[in-house]
């Protein structure tokens, strides 16, 4: 193990060193530098595509020199926090929960940069995390599957139990339950977020339990929950993450988005200006990162006074007068 | 009806199974591990995908599935029955091998590291009974693709093939006594190289219905699926009716597990659990000891 260890510690700096090279005889002080570390790669069109545009538009918008690379390892995660904090960038990314004992460790060396960790409750002098309401627009979402259903059986899918994917499907229930108190929800989980075949197998497990609407958030595995709609008349599915209503038009409701490159852009301005405060980049509603996104060859399906009451709904999400409650959110979803 | 939405769904899990089981079994019995399933699988699907989406037709992309499982296979068997290389350390490499060349090249031909575009499958059957949701449908769309038929069909041809035919009694003879095999003129590399082509293909063809089933290659979609089916073969002590059951065994599991999360009265992650733990109790307990073919990972001069 120690020769790719090696091998890749030294591509880490290699890459580095070029990407570094140029700006070494700008004046530091003046050049915004964002660097951005991802743990997959950017061409997914998910995740990673999603926080590398984010870092694109902060170079289009802002103005800032950019850098990004690909880590695999806890090892390459804090190797490639400390190249960037020594050559000095203003703000660096770590794309993911994954990233935070690294930041946790490297930060406090280098305490003219800013270290940002997404979806993560992180938060210190020079680093934080940025938190998504994804919750808000999945409440949104419940209600619409709700008005939508015919059967009154309503699905969840998810790759695997973490914290965030149960926030997510708590407050869908919540939503579901504020339109329909008596209806049926069936949750379950793939184990996994890449098996496509054995998501296929459980959504149509829930589909002939009755279920006509079913929320998948399960990364690349919940492209066998578009398939198993296909499959049978009737049915259509919810996304999650990013927008997915392009993906399968036939069967796809609508989105539960969270606009990445908006966040991105977001927390950079935020650090460009001078304005950060050492505390958690809570982004919800008022930020227009998170939104339920209908899928416009799809209209028509959600009844008119479903779609009012859900829009003031989410007006009240974002002008502050309607929560979630926190302890609501990290309840047992499989109730 | 419950019972028949129940058999059906496990017998569409399955299908995978047995077809990189048959592949397992004439590989092993032949004497060459067959650690590579997964990544005959996995080459299979993808380029299953690659012809079904270049051609337009599903049969294409079966054709070409089974033409991707074979290059793969005789890479296998270059490695190790040409140049004698450790059939481990082959297998585990070749595997790696198969996850990132597909990734890489999936990339290259569709500019995502993902999953594909939408491919044709199959589904002439869903087509015309309208996507019914009734179970009877669904059992008639699951047996109405020519993959369940076919993989219903892998082991007992590989049973007969081994069994029943010259080309099988060698492949056994290679398996058991090679020395013995040679000193009656057969040629031992030969028949290992005809026995690791024949496992590629089939393996492939389990890849295959895995990614024409879904419409698309996504990522590693193969999931393990190709060590389930060589546990399922060792399980099955390399007889391909007992290898057959321990196929069956593994898809009741699994089904057993996606019902059991519908009803919602275990927590998920133990019910995730069944399956691997009803492998463990069968290996450990039920089958005794199981009893590879003598010249299993044996090289021969």
């Amino acid at each position: 193990m120690r020769i790719p260890h090696f091998l890749s510690a030294f591509a880490a700096a290699l890459a580095l060193a070029c990407t570094g090279d140029r700006s070494k005889d700008a004046d530091a002080s003046t050049t915004f530098r964002v660097a951005l570390l991802t743990p997959g790669p950017i061409t997914d069109h998910s995740w990673n595509a999603g926080a590398y545009s984010g870092l694109l538009e902060i170079r289009d918008s802002l103005g800032a020199e950019i850098s990004h690379i690909q880590t695999k390892t806890p090892a390459e995660f804090e190797e490639n926090f400390r190249e960037y904090g020594k050559r000095g960038y203003s703000l660096i990314f770590g794309h993911g929960f994954e990233f935070q004992d690294a930041v946790r460790r490297v930060a406090p060396l280098f305490p003219k940069s800013v270290y940002v960790v997404t979806s993560s409750q992180l938060a210190g002098p020079n680093f934080a995390g940025i938190r998504f309401a994804f919750e808000e627009p999945a409440y949104i979402a419940g209600m619409i599957a709700a008005s939508v259903s015919r059967t009154g059986v309503i699905g969840l899918l998810g790759g695997t139990e973490l914290p965030p994917v149960h926030a997510g499907f708590t407050a869908f229930r919540d939503g579901v339950r504020r339109v329909r108190p008596e209806s049926r929800i069936l949750v379950s989980f793939v184990g996994n977020w890449d098996d496509a075949s054995a998501a296929k197998e459980q959504a149509l497990a829930q589909i002939a339990q009755g279920a006509d609407v079913i929320f998948q958030n399960a990364d690349a595995a919940g492209l066998g929950v578009f398939q198993a709609a296909r499959e049978k008349t009737g049915v259509v599915v919810i996304g999650s993450n990013s927008d997915q209503n392009g993906v399968a038009p036939d069967v796809v409701l609508g989105s539960v988005v969270i606009d990445l490159p908006r966040a991105y852009l977001t927390v950079a301005r935020v650090i460009r200006d001078g304005r950060f405060t050492g505390s958690v980049f809570e982004l919800g509603a008022a930020s227009e990162v998170v939104r339920y996104v209908a899928n416009p060859a799809m209209p028509g399906r959600v009844p008119h006074a479903a779609q009012v009451t859900a829009d003031s709904v989410w007006q009240a999400f974002v002008n502050g007068s309607f929560h979630l409650d926190p302890d609501e959110a990290t309840r047992e979803t499989s109730r | 009806m419950i019972v028949l939405a129940f058999l059906v769904q496990a017998l569409r899990i399955a299908v995978p199974y047995l077809f990189a089981a048959a592949g397992g079994v004439l590989c092993e019995r032949s004497g060459v591990i067959a650690l590579t399933l997964e990544g005959w699988m996995l080459t299979g699907a993808f380029s299953a995908t690659l012809g079904s989406y270049y051609s337009g037709s599903a049969w294409a992309g079966l054709v070409c599935g089974v033409a991707g499982g074979l290059l793969a296979a005789s890479l296998h068997a270059l490695a190790t029955v040409r140049y004698r290389a450790d059939q481990v350390v082959v297998g585990i490499a070749a595997n790696l091998l198969a996850v990132g060349a597909t990734r890489f090249f999936l990339r290259l031909a569709f500019d995502s590291s993902s999953n594909s575009p939408r491919v044709s499958g199959f589904d002439w059957f869903a087509a015309v009974s309208g996507g019914g949701t009734s179970d009877g449908a669904s059992l008639l769309s699951s047996l109405a693709n020519p993959l369940v038929l076919l993989g219903m069909l892998s082991l007992p041809f590989v049973s007969w093939l081994l069994n029943g035919t010259p080309f099988g009694l060698r492949v056994r003879a290679v398996g058991e006594r090679p020395d013995a095999a040679v000193s009656v003129g057969i040629h031992v590399g030969r028949v290992r190289w005809l026995a690791v082509l024949g496992a590629g293909a089939l393996a492939s063809l389990g890849g295959s219905y895995l990614a024409l089933e879904q419409h698309q290659f996504t990522d590693s979609m193969t999931a393990g699926r190709g060590f389930i089916a060589l546990a399922a073969v060792i399980f099955g002590n390399w007889e391909p009716r007992r290898v057959a059951v321990a196929c069956a065994l593994f898809a009741i599991a699994e089904t057993l597990q996606i019902q059991l999360q519908g009803l919602q009265l275990i927590p998920s992650q133990f019910v995730e659990m069944i399956p691997y733990l009803l492998t463990i109790i069968a290996l450990a307990g039920v089958v005794g000891r199981s009893v590879s073919p003598a010249a299993l990972g044996r090289q021969v001069d």
